[in-house]
């Protein structure tokens, strides 16, 4: 009774803070003077230059996924379970790309390959025209995305190694190498963390237009972006979101259906033993050069870009005092919407994962369509529904943030849940059943210590994307209550460098110091408890 | 075990507690006198007028800011979604065409402060419902290692600059608000020939005018059509680019000039306060100000001092337009300008 009530409850907080706004706009999107009519999409299916859009969406979005997956997948095992030595320095260096608007990465590149940029100044002018014609166009667009969701894939695929059953892969070892223990035992394992990474870079991509718009290269997005703020025509722009949505909805489709071919072949049972390492013997040198390297293209020379921009005790003088408070808010909400995130997430995660009550595919779907859609959408939607005389309480405070939070990143913490209970057996709540607990017991005892690992990575996750987000925050922040997000975005335009490369380092060194401390907080209170 | 439990059960309490407080002392920090503003001026120019408005009345300013170069559609589309219960009592637009489609959509109130009266008929709406001030003139910026230089925005239709040339997206913004001067001026003929043209000569389209600046600045490109202080913010960085006020001769259209404007909206929360705001940005001090900072705007009102580097108004060509036309306009062009952007 505990267990339906509970679950229930969090699907009707779901709709309430995601499905409602969005049904109003969706509504508005098929009326045109107060009658039902499907113009505005006939509209946009009659035009074959969304086709085109299209195409380039899918080409990027796909691209994308694959170098983020290709190179976070190997990185984060490396990372995870290997003897490489600075691993937790690599952890925290690989999750910068994650933390700094993509935006300033680009515009980095541009400093670094524009046809007057630092290369053409300091080697061949030649040189530099082929790679500002490179950068400018999809393979730019590629490189700047996938080193940006690059964490995302490392970050899930370290996450999910630690609830392999150290055991499985030692039996394995027994008859094997680690190469084959890994293709076969481990990565198999992990395989529901590496897609749902995949299918969270792909929909991040999909729904990307800073990037694109900054190198010249036109995605689908820029339909609804243009209709909001060329024509101001909300039901126009909400139907050109649709296809947005559709897309996810496609790639949730194809995750769904490759797992259920993938998740209940191998289900450890996860305990607290040590993991196991894997030794890289005489490659480890040449392993560490290449990580360096990986780490000096991706992640030192953008963040080195900004440093030596901001390198003045003045720019960060001026960056505190514009932007302290912005600061002090958007960690304040970064926590209470990553707690607020993991709770719901786990709840819904938990209710898609046992399909408890019937309507567990629509929740999913829910949080995906909402996760999918533009930020201006969403955020319109929530105006809509809670700027009201009488909701006033919550429109005019930054409740109104967290909602937007919960109604655009629920979909990360619940599938993060999905992924980790997928690696729990169900045997283990159903033995305390048996013996006469109750589902809240169970959940306390049983089943959220055992996904404790999958808590905190949603958590981090959570926190990291409660913190870097621009796109709701922009659209609802009650006013003079801004972030640094939005503080960042809207002292560009014409603010001095040096100004905005202080705010962007400010912004990496908030999120990553509570993490790191979060982080050896958790792994003393694990290493306690294992003893 | 207990303990334990009891210990996280006042964890929670106090993060619980401390978090309500947070929350309750924003409340009351909104029931104060205050006046709310969303501007889409850069609020590093913006901020620091707000301030002082701050200092001088002790009116508490609450602001929501917009930036071209943020891609956002924040701000208007804020105040359009948020007409049946306005949050908003003045809208501080950096260019009087979203004013006026404001006024179209029945969004503003008319309000005639009485600092605006020697500001031209030309930069105000006649009956109230925007008032403009403090101006950017439409120039070109052109890299310094370029010669011979434009001097006539006919240089993105000319041979000698195919593919070297950059102009922001032409929906978007101040560019918009020329494109649609020129189809006011010219008639649609003479203005789609041009728009013709210019695609043929291989122009560049970016995001925002900022990022034309840059691109011209680091040489990617000769020349663009960009705001004034997008110029001067780069010449005050000692960035090699040179500011050219364009057709200047006699025959010459002019350069068109882009005021500020400020909007009282209607069901404002706090009107009183409002107005007073709305009176000191239409003030000369104002101007005084904006003239000075790194902007380098150009004062509407005569005889307010301005730096060397400011172009007074009466010392150029300007464009002879009627911004009311110029935003019918462009409500009309808007879907030919997407084709033509081939978006």
């Amino acid at each position: 009774m505990a267990k339906r009530l509970v679950l229930t409850s969090v699907a009707i907080l779901l709709a309430v803070a995601g499905l409602l706004p969005i049904l109003a706009m969706l509504v508005k999107s098929v009326m045109v003077d107060d009658h039902f009519s499907l113009a505005f999409y006939q509209e946009l299916l009659a035009s074959g230059r969304e086709v085109t859009l299209m195409r380039h969406s899918m080409a990027l979005s796909t691209l994308t996924t694959l170098f983020a997956t290709v190179i976070g997948l190997p990185l984060g095992i490396l990372l995870a379970k290997t003897d490489l030595p600075l691993r937790q320095l690599f952890i925290l260096l690989f999750t910068i790309p994650l933390l700094v608007p993509p935006y300033i990465t680009a515009v980095s590149w541009f400093n670094l390959l524009g046809r007057d940029g630092l290369l053409a100044r300091y080697l061949d002018p030649s040189l530099a025209k082929t790679t500002s014609a490179w950068l400018f166009g999809l393979p730019g667009c590629t490189l700047v995305l996938s080193s940006t969701f690059l964490p995302i894939v490392m970050l899930l695929t370290i996450a999910s190694l630690k609830t392999v059953n150290p055991r499985l892969e030692e039996a394995g070892q027994l008859v094997a190498g680690w190469f084959s223990v890994l293709r076969g035992i481990t990565i198999p394992l992990i395989l529901p963390g590496v897609l749902l990474a995949a299918m969270l870079v792909f929909l991040l991509t999909f729904g990307e237009f800073g990037v694109p718009a900054f190198l010249g290269y036109d995605v689908f997005p820029v339909e609804s972006f243009t209709q909001f703020s060329a024509f101001y025509n909300f039901s126009a722009a909400t139907a050109a979101a649709i296809p947005l949505a559709v897309v996810a909805f496609l790639v949730l489709a194809a995750e769904r259906f490759f797992m259920r071919e993938k998740t209940d072949q191998l289900r450890p049972a996860p305990d607290g033993e040590q993991r196991s390492f894997i030794g890289l013997g005489p490659l480890r040198r040449w392993v560490l050069a290449l990580v360096s390297l990986l780490c000096l293209i991706i992640v030192v020379v953008p963040v080195l870009a900004l440093l030596l921009q901001s390198a003045t005790t003045s720019a960060y003088v001026e960056a505190l005092n514009r932007a302290g408070h912005s600061l002090l808010r958007s960690v304040v909400y970064a926590l209470v919407g990553a707690t607020l995130l993991t709770s719901v997430g786990f709840l819904s995660g938990y209710l898609i994962q046992t399909r408890t009550l019937p309507f567990w595919r629509s929740v999913d779907a829910l949080t995906i369509f909402l996760f999918a859609l533009p930020s201006t959408v969403t955020g319109i939607g929530l105006i809509s529904l809670w700027n009201r005389p009488w909701t006033n309480f919550i429109y005019t405070t930054p409740a109104i943030i967290i909602l937007g939070y919960l109604a655009k990143y629920t979909a990360l913490t619940s599938r993060i849940t999905v992924s980790t209970l997928a690696q729990i057996p169900s045997s283990m709540e159903e033995a305390a059943q048996v013996v006469g607990a109750g589902w809240v017991r169970r959940m306390g005892v049983i089943v959220a210590p055992l996904a404790r690992h999958g808590l905190v990575a949603g958590w981090l996750v959570g926190y990291i994307f409660c913190l870097r987000d621009m796109g709701i925050t922009m659209m609802v922040y009650p006013p003079g209550h801004e972030t640094l997000p939005v503080r960042i975005f809207t002292l560009m335009a014409n603010g001095s460098p040096q100004l905005i490369a202080a705010l962007c380092v400010i912004m990496i060194v908030a999120t990553l110091l509570p993490l790191s401390m979060l982080w050896m907080v958790f792994r003393t209170a694990m290493r306690g408890g294992a003893r | 075990m207990k303990r334990a439990h009891m210990k996280r059960g006042w964890a929670i309490l106090t993060m619980i507690t401390a978090l309500v407080g947070y929350l309750g002392c924003y409340r009351t920090a909104q029931r104060s006198d205050t006046v709310t503003v969303y501007v889409s001026e850069d609020e590093v120019f913006s901020e620091p007028i707000l301030k002082d408005f701050e200092r001088e009345t002790g009116i508490k300013v609450q602001a929501v800011y917009d930036t071209e170069e943020a891609k956002s559609t924040g701000v208007m589309n804020r105040l359009i979604a948020e007409q049946d219960n306005p949050q908003a009592d003045v809208y501080w637009a950096n260019e009087p065409i979203r004013a006026e489609v404001l006024k179209q959509k029945g969004i503003s109130a008319p309000y005639v402060s009485p600092n605006a009266a020697d500001i031209p008929a030309a930069f105000k709406d006649p009956e109230g419902y925007w008032t403009g001030f403090s101006a950017r003139a439409r120039v070109l910026i052109v890299n310094n290692k370029v010669n011979p230089k434009p001097h006539s925005i006919l240089a993105y239709t000319d041979p000698r600059w195919r593919g070297r040339a950059v102009i922001a997206n032409p929906l978007f913004g101040t560019t918009t608000v020329e494109i649609a001067a020129l189809f006011t001026i010219w008639g649609e003929d003479r203005a789609m020939a041009f728009m013709a043209e210019m695609k043929k000569n291989g122009v560049a389209i970016s995001p925002s005018n900022g990022e034309s600046a840059d691109f011209v600045a680091s040489g990617q490109f000769d020349f663009s059509l960009v705001d004034s202080d997008d110029v001067v913010s780069r010449l005050r960085r000692g960035e090699p680019v040179e500011m050219i006020y364009p057709d200047q001769g006699e025959n010459e259209i002019g350069c068109l000039i882009v005021p500020n404007a400020v909007v009282l909206i209607k069901g404002a929360p706090h009107p009183d306060a409002a107005r007073r705001l709305i009176d000191t940005l239409l003030s000369k001090a104002t101007e005084r100000k904006l003239a000075f900072a790194d902007c380098a705007q150009i004062p509407l009102h005569p005889g307010v001092e301005t730096p060397p580097d400011v172009m007074r108004l009466d010392k150029m060509h300007v464009m002879s337009v009627n911004y009311a036309d110029v935003a019918r306009k462009m409500m009309e062009i808007q879907p030919y300008l997407k084709r033509w952007a081939g978006l």
